[in-house]
């Protein structure tokens, strides 16, 4: 009975679109609800809604040609409209394309388990936790070597080593520290002793 | 020439969380002084102090490890050479208290076997800030069938007797004889890849 005598085909697909929403999701606004929406998640859909809606009240006017003059530029403002949503939303699409892109490129460009190092920060790591062991080591052994050092010394100090015994003493000592206590290989640590 | 300056050389390690406090526990053993700034220990690092007990010299070499994760690799290759391993918590961090499993673990896989484990929840001078009930740390010590002291490094509590403690306990399953050498054997932990390439 409203059905506008306009555009009759058209509106038998709104009808049939209108249909298809509800039984998918129950979008209860119906065409109208397109004007309540927030402009920008407008779709081409919801302004083919709102021309729907407007061209059935203009009908219910009657055919007064101020009505009919309206009515052709209300239909261009829709046409312009439904041209800027339709871009808007292509752009949308667009740019969300790219970013996802980019998104995955700066992942590929830092993948799991790696570290981004600031070559321009003076304290960036920069040695191997084998030169670390190495240093470590090697820091630990002179510790070691400058306690025996202090302890003989300290035996010289309050007499204990007559001066003469001493230097049998310290080859003792050195032969002492050349054995080595794990299970590696005597020759190479003597060598090392050798060269100290 | 009788020149030994001690009967028998003990291996001693302390782990645990990073900032518990074992290089405090270390330092007022060995020097009896507490230093307030916290300077996180790189890798790994050793103080020697020799006592007595039951009229034996005995010298413990201690071995103080850094508790920060990334030093993990180099302080666990330390643990094959320990005879008593001191794990440390603080009283006051919950979180330090809850990985005692985790280090307790990391003894079972890299340790020896029969080392004489102990069990330590520091800064116990803090009571205002505790977190974790004495209670706690006797029962999960209770658990593992190791000892248990509450320790201040800053008020001096229990240091000492923690230490004793522990060498006494290696000391009783130790053969009565001659000591093997008397170096300072640095190169408990890990090997000495390092060495290898330098000598040929």
């Amino acid at each position: 009975m409203e059905e506008p005598p306009l555009r009759e085909e058209e509106e038998e697909e709104e009808e049939e679109e209108e249909g298809e929403e509800e039984e998918e999701e129950a979008d209860e606004a119906g065409p109208e609800g397109a004007l309540g929406k927030s402009p920008f998640q407008l779709t081409a859909e919801d302004v083919y809604d709102i021309s729907y809606v407007m061209g059935r009240e203009l009908m219910a006017l009657g055919s007064d040609p101020r009505v009919t003059q309206l009515q052709f530029k209300i239909v261009r403002v829709l046409e312009m409209l439904e041209t800027l949503v339709i871009e808007g939303n292509l752009t949308v699409e667009e740019l969300r394309m790219e970013r996802d892109s980019l998104k995955k490129e700066v992942e590929g460009l830092r993948p799991d388990n790696k570290m981004v190092v600031d070559l321009t920060d003076p304290n960036r790591p920069r040695f191997t936790l084998q030169e670390l062991r190495d240093v470590l080591q090697e820091r630990n052994k002179l510790k070691s070597q400058l306690l025996l050092a202090q302890e003989e010394l300290q035996c010289y100090k309050s007499g204990l080593i007559p001066p003469r015994e001493a230097s049998r003493g310290r080859r003792e000592k050195d032969a002492h520290v050349a054995r080595p206590g794990t299970a590696r290989s005597n020759k190479e640590e003597k060598t090392i002793i050798r060269k100290l | 020439m009788a020149k030994k300056t001690y009967d028998l050389l003990f291996k001693l390690l302390l782990i645990g969380d990073s900032g518990v406090g074992k290089t405090c526990v270390l330092f007022r053993f060995s020097d009896d002084a507490f230093n307030t700034t916290f300077i996180s220990t790189i890798g790994i690092d050793f103080k020697i102090k020799t006592v007595e007990l039951q009229g034996k010299k005995i010298k413990l070499q201690i071995w103080d490890t850094a508790g920060q994760e990334r030093f993990h690799t180099i302080t666990t290759s330390y643990y094959r050479g320990a005879m008593g391993i001191m794990l440390v918590y603080d009283i006051t961090n919950g979180k330090s208290f809850e990985n005692i499993s985790k280090w307790l673990r990391n003894i079972d896989e890299h340790a020896n076997e029969d080392v004489e484990r102990m069990l330590l929840g520091n800064k116990c001078d803090m009571d205002d800030k505790r977190v974790v009930p004495k209670g706690k740390g006797e029962q999960i010590a209770r658990e593992h069938g190791i000892r248990f002291f509450e320790t201040s490094a800053k008020a001096n509590i229990n240091i000492e007797k923690a230490f004793l403690t522990l060498a006494e306990d290696i000391l009783r399953k130790t053969p009565v004889k001659e000591p093997n050498s008397e170096n300072v054997d640095i190169s408990s932990g890990g090997g000495v890849p390092g060495w290898k390439s330098k000598c040929c």
